[in-house]
């Protein structure tokens, strides 16, 4: 945590977050949401203490800290807050005022390989087909599953179906267990050939416009594979 | 969920021309219509299952409906022996991996994050834990041997229904 010991008054400005709707200044302070979180204490991290720096108006203090990034968002402090502030959605917002190269680890890079490749490993197109078939004809080698292939961009398929990026990555053999299934309940399915990323990275930097893109690639593959039916991407 | 608020935030009018389904809807679908056949003799279990904040407390703040109900109607259709974790449902403890955490670097905090979950998992005797959700695949299979759990099964939900399919 980059705090430092002392804060002096005239740095506060209740004013800084006010445009904020997370009803962030109505804390009463009463500490449930850090004895719920079972993140509290991790790096002197506690969910009551970031949202009074909200409150308070420490925008520097709060997005240098490693706190919002600690947080995994599971909203156990907004399930027991009795001023039903929207501590998860805040803490998801303080991350998007993170300049983009200051994100730690690979979130924002994933993301910005999704944005330019479709995917977060920008893996190339015909690599992923390439895998995809591969894992079919191991399926299809499998009795009861005779004939088995993977319907890549099928038009007008029942249901569309989007790719976590680790099942083509290290995590192949989990493609198996979704197809197995369609197969087995006879269902009309289908993959897209690109833009397929399952994954959406911007909801976790808090990139609102980036999430507007790699959702609005699901509703092209829904127009122009003219499917029926999107099964939301886990 | 990332989708789904996506859509709805910025591409409401899909609602209207396309339909939606949750894993777990498709899979109760084609159990009730006998499109799949399971065998509840493979896993003897016990099995326990796990609540992604996704799926269950923050899908029901978010759209007004937590799936709990749901993947327990379908573990029940794949092993006769399964036990909740304590607590559950809206009061379940998040695995640890959301939110980034699995991707963002902070490794030793994500892992030590997962202690108190590891003793939910411990308490059920289980030796499977069923999980639908990515992230909380990933975290456990990452978490389980800090805590001396090497042995600890974790399987998505679909591969539990998937492995009991009668083929």
């Amino acid at each position: 945590m980059a705090a430092r010991d002392i804060i002096h008054m005239n740095e506060l400005d209740h004013t800084r977050f006010k445009s904020w709707g997370f009803s962030q200044d109505f804390c009463v302070t009463c500490g449930l949401c850090s004895s719920s979180c079972p993140a509290t204490g991790i790096d002197g991290f506690d969910p009551r203490k970031l949202i009074r720096m909200l409150s308070l108006g420490l925008e520097n203090e709060v997005v240098a800290s490693r706190w919002p990034w600690i947080c995994t968002l599971c909203a156990k402090c907004e399930n027991v807050c009795p001023m039903e502030i929207d501590i998860a959605d805040a803490v998801r917002r303080v991350r998007s005022l993170r300049d983009r190269d200051k994100v730690p680890g690979i979130i924002h890079k994933g993301l910005e390989a999704a944005l330019e490749t479709g995917n977060n490993l920008r893996l190339p197109k015909d690599d992923y087909v390439f895998i995809l078939e591969d894992v079919a004809e191991e399926i299809a080698e499998e009795p009861g599953y005779e004939g088995f292939t993977v319907p890549i961009d099928k038009k007008g398929a029942n249901i569309l179906t989007t790719i976590h990026n680790k099942l083509v990555n290290t995590h192949t053999e989990d493609l198996k267990h979704w197809w197995r299934i369609f197969h087995a309940a006879k269902e009309d399915w289908t993959v897209p050939s690109e833009n397929w990323e399952g994954t959406n990275w911007a909801y976790f930097t808090g990139d609102d416009e980036a999430m507007k893109i790699m959702t609005g690639r699901i509703v092209d593959h829904m127009h122009k594979l003219e499917v029926k039916t999107l099964m939301w991407p886990e | 969920m990332a989708t789904r608020s996506g859509l709805e935030k910025h591409y409401p009018e899909v609602f209207e021309k396309f339909e939606f389904v949750t894993v777990f809807d498709l899979l109760i679908k084609y159990i009730k219509e006998g499109r799949i056949k399971l065998d509840k003799t493979r896993f003897k279990g016990p099995v326990t299952y796990h609540d992604p904040c996704n799926y269950g407390r923050k899908a029901q703040k978010m759209f007004g409906h937590g799936y709990f109900d749901e993947p327990r109607w379908i573990l029940s259709q794949c092993v006769e022996n399964w036990i909740d974790l304590y607590p559950s449902k809206m009061n379940q403890i998040c695995c640890g991996g959301g939110g980034g955490t699995l991707v963002n670097s902070y490794n030793e905090e994500r892992i030590y994050y997962g202690r108190r979950k590891m003793d939910q998992i411990k308490a059920t005797g289980a030796g499977m834990l069923v999980v639908p959700c990515h992230s909380c695949h990933g975290q456990f299979n990452s978490i389980k041997k800090t805590y001396g759990r090497e042995d600890l099964e974790v399987k998505y939900l679909w591969e539990l229904v998937a492995d009991c399919m009668i083929v």
